[in-house]
This record gives C-alpha cells, sequence and structure tokens, in this order.
C-alpha cells in the first residue's frame, strides 16, 4: 500500500449509534453520569428521548479506521477535541488524512488529520501519528 | 453553590493514591464490541481501554473525579479533548503500574458570561519491567453557569 501526503485514509462508517452498547460502555468505565443511558432525564438539556453516547466511543470509530487501514498495533498518537455531541441513532463517518510522513525514526510514521462527522459536521478532530506497518 | 477558584487550583499537584491494573479478556472482549470493531488478535486490547484503565488502575473513578470538581449537575461536564500516546500497545492480561496526577486547572469565563474550570489530569501506565507504555491526558470542562462579574 502506497502511502503519501494527502493520501485519504478508507472512511469507517457507522450505520447507526447503538443506545444499548453506550448501557455496556457505562458498565464497563463505571461511568455514573446519567445522560449515556437516562434519555428522559436529558429533557433539561434540550434532547429529551435522546443519550449521549460517550467520548471513547465516539473515539474508537477513528481508532477502527486507522486499525483498518494500518493494523491493530500501528497507533502512537491520537490528540483529539471533541466539537459536538454523538447522539443514539446518528449515522456517522470517521475520516483521515495524510499530512505529513517522518522517516528520522526507526519506523515511518504518518501524522494525519483525523474527524469524525454526522451530515458533514464535525463532531470530533484532531492528529492521530500512526506506524506505517502495512506500507 | 460554585466551588472557589482557590479550592480548585489547589487540586493541581494532587496525586492518586495509584496501582495495578489487568485488562481482563472478558473485559476487552465487551469493549472492543462496543466500538463495533471485530475483536482484535494476539491479546491486543482496543486502544480506547486508554480511557478507563488509567483512571480505575490509579485506584480514582469517574465519580470520585466528579466529586473532586465538586459537579453536581447532568450536563455540566463536557469532555474538551484526550492527549494519548502509546510507546507500546495495550495488552489483556499484562499487570499494569498506572500513576497520575492532576496537571492543570484554570478558571475561564465564555463570551456569554458563562464560568467554567478547565480540569486536565494525566496518568501513566508502565508495564511489569517498568517500562512506559502509554499516557493518558484528559481535558474536561466543568461548567459553573453564570454568574456577576
Amino acid at each position: 500500500m502506497n502511502v503519501d501526503v494527502g493520501s485519504k485514509i478508507p472512511p469507517f462508517n457507522i450505520a447507526s449509534v447503538d443506545t444499548e452498547k453506550m448501557k455496556t460502555m457505562a458498565a464497563l468505565l463505571r461511568d455514573p453520569y446519567p445522560i449515556h443511558w437516562d434519555a428522559e432525564g436529558n429533557e433539561k438539556m434540550g434532547i429529551k428521548g435522546k443519550v449521549v453516547n460517550q467520548g471513547p466511543l465516539n473515539l474508537s470509530y477513528i481508532v477502527n479506521m486507522l486499525m483498518n487501514w494500518q493494523g491493530q498495533d500501528c497507533i502512537r498518537r491520537l490528540q483529539v477535541r471533541f466539537t459536538g455531541w454523538v447522539l443514539g441513532g446518528d449515522v456517522l463517518s470517521a475520516h483521515g488524512k495524510v499530512v505529513s510522513l517522518d522517516t528520522t525514526t526507526d519506523e515511518l510514521l504518518a501524522t494525519c488529520e483525523i474527524w469524525l462527522e454526522r451530515d458533514g459536521e464535525r463532531l470530533l478532530e484532531g492528529v492521530a501519528i500512526v506506524a506505517l506497518t502495512n506500507s | 453553590m460554585i466551588p472557589s477558584e482557590e479550592y480548585m487550583l489547589g487540586l493541581v499537584g494532587h496525586k492518586f493514591p495509584g496501582g495495578n491494573r489487568t485488562i481482563d479478556r472478558w473485559e476487552n472482549y465487551l469493549l472492543t464490541d462496543c466500538t463495533t470493531s471485530p475483536q482484535l488478535e494476539d491479546g491486543l486490547a482496543h486502544p480506547i481501554a486508554l480511557f478507563h484503565i488509567p483512571i480505575q488502575g490509579v485506584q480514582t473513578s469517574i465519580a470520585e473525579l466528579f466529586d473532586l470538581g465538586r459537579v453536581k449537575e447532568t450536563g455540566s461536564v463536557g469532555l474538551d479533548g484526550y492527549d494519548w500516546e502509546f510507546f507500546k500497545p495495550l495488552r489483556e492480561e499484562i499487570e499494569y503500574r498506572c500513576e497520575g496526577e492532576i496537571v492543570e486547572v484554570e478558571r475561564r469565563f465564555t463570551d456569554a458570561g458563562k464560568i467554567y474550570d478547565r480540569f486536565v489530569f494525566s496518568i501513566e501506565l508502565f508495564d511489569e519491567d517498568g517500562e512506559p507504555v502509554a499516557k493518558a491526558t484528559s481535558y474536561w470542562r466543568l461548567r459553573r453557569g453564570k454568574v456577576e462579574r
């Protein structure tokens, strides 16, 4: 697989964010924050009937995209900021593109712009450093 | 009631107790399933374990972090971002030593006159040989509502 500056990473798509997985995630994280499972309680935040996906799960879709691209142990660094909520039922896609290559270390590293979007709106964005293990 | 700025700034340097944490097979299976990914190979743990493993490994919890930050209401915590560094892949069934602290707190005001505290904590993981494996820094926003200035 040839990777150059400007190369696009194959996207990772989520057809519908699953609220049941949020409940499992809340238990694994021991996260008592009810916005992830109490849809009726979210009325005062203006999203009655909806629950908010956990930040780590939002990031996981980008992680899955990177692992599909360069292997399951390819990630060296993730620097991200969250810019919007992901809600149950959302249709999402994770994207990325290579912005620079570093050949000065023992392994070939790609710095990539990464983002998660819903209908063109970015809900998470940042930078990933990825070892090009498949290249 | 909004916690005093003095209290909040005094949290900087607060060290968590520290301790050891192993990523169990069952836990990684469920975690990976939540991400919609197929299960990983060769005992690799899904990288997003770097959110909760460090927190639980230093013997704290999300609830305790909320208590430290004097968080009271639903919707008052925002997740600003992460900086995660992986020096080695995370793996199942390895006992990681976890150490960390609150590294930054800053009281800020939005343009709308609302107050919030930027709350940053950082935790490092070491393997059984004492080699660094990963470092997770989390940036939270603790919203305090509108105040007179």
